[in-house]
């Protein structure tokens, strides 16, 4: 038991506790309630020193006390007098001037033998200096969000502050272990706090950390700077942590910006040059398209009359006739075939050929082709047709054309293999989707149609060029250099896509995908009728600016035994339409023609007689009765140049087409 | 969220703390009697807070295991008191109060025992003080001891848990020139807490009276 009634021994305790800053000591008799109180003590509280040290009433304790801090002060001495030991309180007393101070107020209670508390002594230091540096450290770390640490290298535990709990997500305490501070950065990172006796001395404080939060899982970024202080048995450190998550938020962000950024320029620039080179592709195109197109236009009309007029010669020979004669003539018609067929792939090529498509059934005409593929590749090369013939689906494109194609390409094929080899045309449905939908095929439904050779293939470079028109690796007069140009006009005219793959020496396989047609319509049989003759009752009237075309034609008409009426150009055509001398059946006229074309002209006959059947005649349509490449519905052409064959067939189809008159 | 009709405003968590501090200085005043040694013991600070909080908390401070005296209470607030240490300070503990003259082996045999004798002092005091200052009487049960992380004793995650909170104090124990700390929690149910806080308003009012 402590026994502190010698005075002696409690005076140099208050010279030793004055010497030590202390601001005053008070001795409570709380038997007595007679508090006794030292000079500065009763400075403070604006007592007599004399009576203080003689005692006051024990009430006097809270005269100083600010009133907020009192009820708190009450509390804490009801403690002492109901038992409790210690007493360490800070409270704030208001001097005699009206300064408040802070103080620290730290004492302890006496018992007696009872354990009944008798005496409660303290002392009153003056802390305001301290607890006003301590709110300036508080408001710093809550406003700053920094929180502090202390660690003396070899100690379990760390000295934090609030904040510094806060930070991590840890309830807030005044020291921590080590290992519950380590536990919240992630695995892989250093220890925010070294390990106790490691050895080693850190170099720095300065660091970055990732910590899961304990509380709510949180990744943050903490960063940490502060002291070593190094001391005689190791070091301690001083620091502080602060959140710099959104810096580094930011950093990555912009990383990120700016490494997308790079890689967005580039694909908007490659895709610039790409849709610099497919217009620059497409206005060469249309340039020699625009070309070919008008050359063909005129040698059509050339051609017309060569061939209509070679055909008639040869017509009028008779078996007697002189045979070198007549292999002349058809050597002329050959060639003049030639001539009208290059014209053709012209116009193929420039997309300017009136395709007459309808629903076609692909395997159907690969059967058809059969003969003639066989028969034109022939020789050491096999022809193997493969199609799924039940299920195909069919496609919308002209028949002629089509056929055309296949031929085109299978020749390429043959070409390819010199040495002899299999060609293999093939036809299956094919569906591209969406997300698997190569650069050249979008995706849709499609039946593909493949030609495959495993000739002596192309190089990169040649296969860049193929579509090129009059581009050709064939030696010269082989080739005109046109023939995958018109394959890929065709398709383009027919809504569908082309690919070709190839590398020397591994053969080249061409596809082509041609829309589905999901009309229900089955392909009518489209046999060519031959030789039909007409009567001298159906009347035709024939309108052709180019006297040796309309002669010809004229000619043709009159051999079959029509009725023919001519005229040179839309409005003599209208005045002899109009002089009711005859009825005309059908109207043949060309379509382009200059002041009135052959289109106004129908228009206007039709005006007046509803039911003409009108047959155009075209080398070169342009879009007068054309438009995307197709015919308009219920309108005829047939191209120039014409045969016999074809222009009696044609005539003839229409004729039988129209309503029967009874 | 704790609800408000038992948060404890600042005066009556000094009031809890002043009244405790009176316990554990009698329980400490005891102690010296049993073992005729210097031995002081303080309650520096009180919080409230959910089991699953202190539970929490109790791991981010200790590392070691825990070791706990368990006694129930009941009269007009009723609960379950514990008196916490970490495994080591435990040991620390037994040997403080038996003299260091034991054993290892000795300290390790008789801790149960000890450790149990030594709560009971401290938690009855504690208890009965409580009773005392806030003029009730209160019954306790016989103490127990058990081992175990804080979900287990804070009997996180059994049925009842969240409704229940923890009045979480520190204890300071010096006896022997050993610095031991420690834990008091109190486990008590919403209505128990209410019932407790009118108690201590009513101490406010006794102790504070004009300055309130």
């Amino acid at each position: 038991m402590p026994e502190i009634d010698d005075n002696a021994e409690a005076e140099r305790t208050r010279s030793a506790l004055g010497a030590a800053g202390a601001s005053g000591t008070w001795d409570w008799h709380i038997d007595s309630g007679i508090l006794h109180a030292d000079a500065q003590f009763a400075e403070l509280y604006d007592l007599d020193p004399q009576q203080a040290q003689a005692g006051v009433p024990a009430e006097t304790f809270f005269s100083a006390i600010h009133p907020d801090d009192r009820a708190r002060m009450r509390i804490a001495v009801a403690g002492i007098l109901g038992g409790a030991e210690l007493f360490s309180k800070e409270f704030r007393i208001v001097t005699p001037d009206g300064a408040t101070l802070w103080v620290h107020g730290r004492g302890r209670s006496f018992l007696d033998a009872n354990d009944e508390p008798i005496r409660f002594t303290g002392l009153l230091v003056d802390v305001t200096e301290r607890k006003r540096t301590e709110e300036r450290l508080r408001i710093a770390q809550s406003a700053g969000g920094v929180g502090t640490f202390e660690y003396t290298d070899g100690f379990a535990t760390v000295a934090v502050s609030d904040e510094f709990c806060r930070l991590l997500g840890l309830h807030p305490a005044t020291s921590l272990p080590v290992r519950t501070i380590n536990n919240v950065v992630q695995p892989g990172d250093a220890p925010l706090i070294p390990q106790p006796r490691s050895g080693i001395i850190p170099d720095t404080l300065d660091g970055v950390f990732r910590v899961s939060r304990s509380n709510d899982g949180a990744e943050r970024w903490i960063a940490r700077r502060g002291e070593i202080i190094r001391e005689r048995s190791g070091y301690r450190l001083i620091g502080v942590i602060y959140d710099v998550t959104q810096t580094k938020e930011q950093e990555a962000r912009l990383l990120e910006l700016n490494e997308t950024l790079e890689m967005r320029v580039e694909q908007e620039l490659t895709e610039r040059r790409r849709t610099e080179e497919a217009l620059r592709q497409a206005q060469k195109m249309e340039a020699v398209g625009q070309l070919t197109g008008g050359i063909a236009h005129d040698f059509n009309n050339l051609l017309t009359i060569i061939i209509g007029n070679v055909d008639a010669v040869l017509r009028r020979f008779d078996v007697s006739s002189d045979p070198r004669a007549r292999r002349s003539l058809e050597n002329a018609l050959q060639g003049a075939n030639r001539a009208a067929s290059l014209t053709q792939r012209l116009l193929a090529f420039s997309r300017r050929q009136p395709l007459d498509p309808r629903p076609t059934d692909v395997a159907r005409l690969l059967a058809g082709m059969s003969d003639l593929l066989t028969r034109s590749i022939g020789g050491a090369i096999a022809v193997q047709i493969d199609a799924e013939a039940p299920g195909l689906w069919r496609v919308e494109a002209d028949p002629h054309q089509l056929e055309n194609v296949i031929l085109n390409l299978a020749v390429n094929g043959r070409d390819a293999m010199p040495d002899g080899g299999t060609l293999t045309i093939a036809a299956h449905n094919h569906v591209v989707r969406d997300e698997d939908a190569p650069a050249s095929v979008p995706a849709g439904y499609y039946v593909c149609i493949s030609v495959t050779d495993a000739g002596v293939g192309m190089s990169a470079e040649t296969l860049a060029r193929v579509f090129d028109p009059f581009f050709t690796t064939k030696e010269v007069g082989k080739g005109t250099g046109l023939g995958l140009s018109m394959v890929y006009g065709f398709v383009k005219q027919s809504g569908g896509h082309i690919t070709i793959e190839s590398a020397e020496g591994s053969g080249t396989v061409v596809r082509l995908f041609l829309p589905r047609n999901l009309d229900n319509e089955h392909a009518p049989a489209a046999p060519m009728v031959v030789a039909a003759q007409g009567s001298p009752s159906e009347t035709i009237l024939v309108v052709e600016d180019d006297d040796d075309v309309r002669a010809y034609t004229v000619g043709i008409l009159r051999e079959l035994g029509y009725r023919v009426a001519e005229a040179h150009d839309g409005a003599t055509a209208v005045r002899l339409f109009d002089r009711d001398e005859f009825s005309v059946d059908l109207l043949l006229t060309d379509v382009v023609m200059p002041a009135m074309s052959g289109r106004e002209l129908a228009d206007i006959l039709w005006d007046r007689q509803p039911e003409l059947s009108v047959l155009f005649v075209s080398g070169y349509p342009r879009d007068a009765i054309v438009s995307d490449g197709r015919l308009d519905p219920a309108v005829d052409l047939i191209p120039k140049p014409f045969t016999y064959l074809g222009l009696a067939g044609k005539v003839r189809e229409l004729l039988d087409r129209r309503p029967s008159r009874t | 969220m704790i609800p408000a009709t038992v948060t404890l405003g600042d005066l009556e968590r000094d009031a809890l703390t002043e009244i405790l501090n009176i316990g554990v200085s009698r329980a400490a005043a005891n102690l010296r009697k049993m073992i005729d040694e210097q031995v002081t013991l303080s309650v520096p600070s009180i919080e409230v807070l959910s089991r699953r909080r202190a539970a929490r908390m109790i791991s981010e401070r200790e590392i070691a295991d825990l070791i706990a005296v368990r006694q129930d209470f009941d009269g007009p607030f009723s609960g379950r008191a514990l008196l916490i240490f970490p495994e080591t300070n435990s040991l620390d503990l037994v040997r403080a109060v038996t003299g260091g003259e034991l054993s290892n082996d000795q300290v390790v045999e008789i801790e149960r025992e000890a450790l149990g004798e030594t709560g009971n002092v401290i938690l009855n005091s504690c208890l009965a003080t409580m009773a005392n200052m806030l003029k009730r009487s209160l019954t306790m049960t016989i103490p127990e001891v058990l081992r175990g992380n804080g979900d287990m004793l804070f009997e996180v995650g059994e049925e009842g848990a969240a409704e229940g909170l923890v009045l979480f104090l520190y204890i300071d124990f010096a006896v022997r020139k050993r610095d031991i700390r420690g834990y008091i929690a109190m486990i008590m149910g919403i209505p128990s807490l209410e019932v407790l806080k009118e108690l201590l308003d009513e101490f406010i009012e006794r102790v504070v009276g004009q300055d309130a």
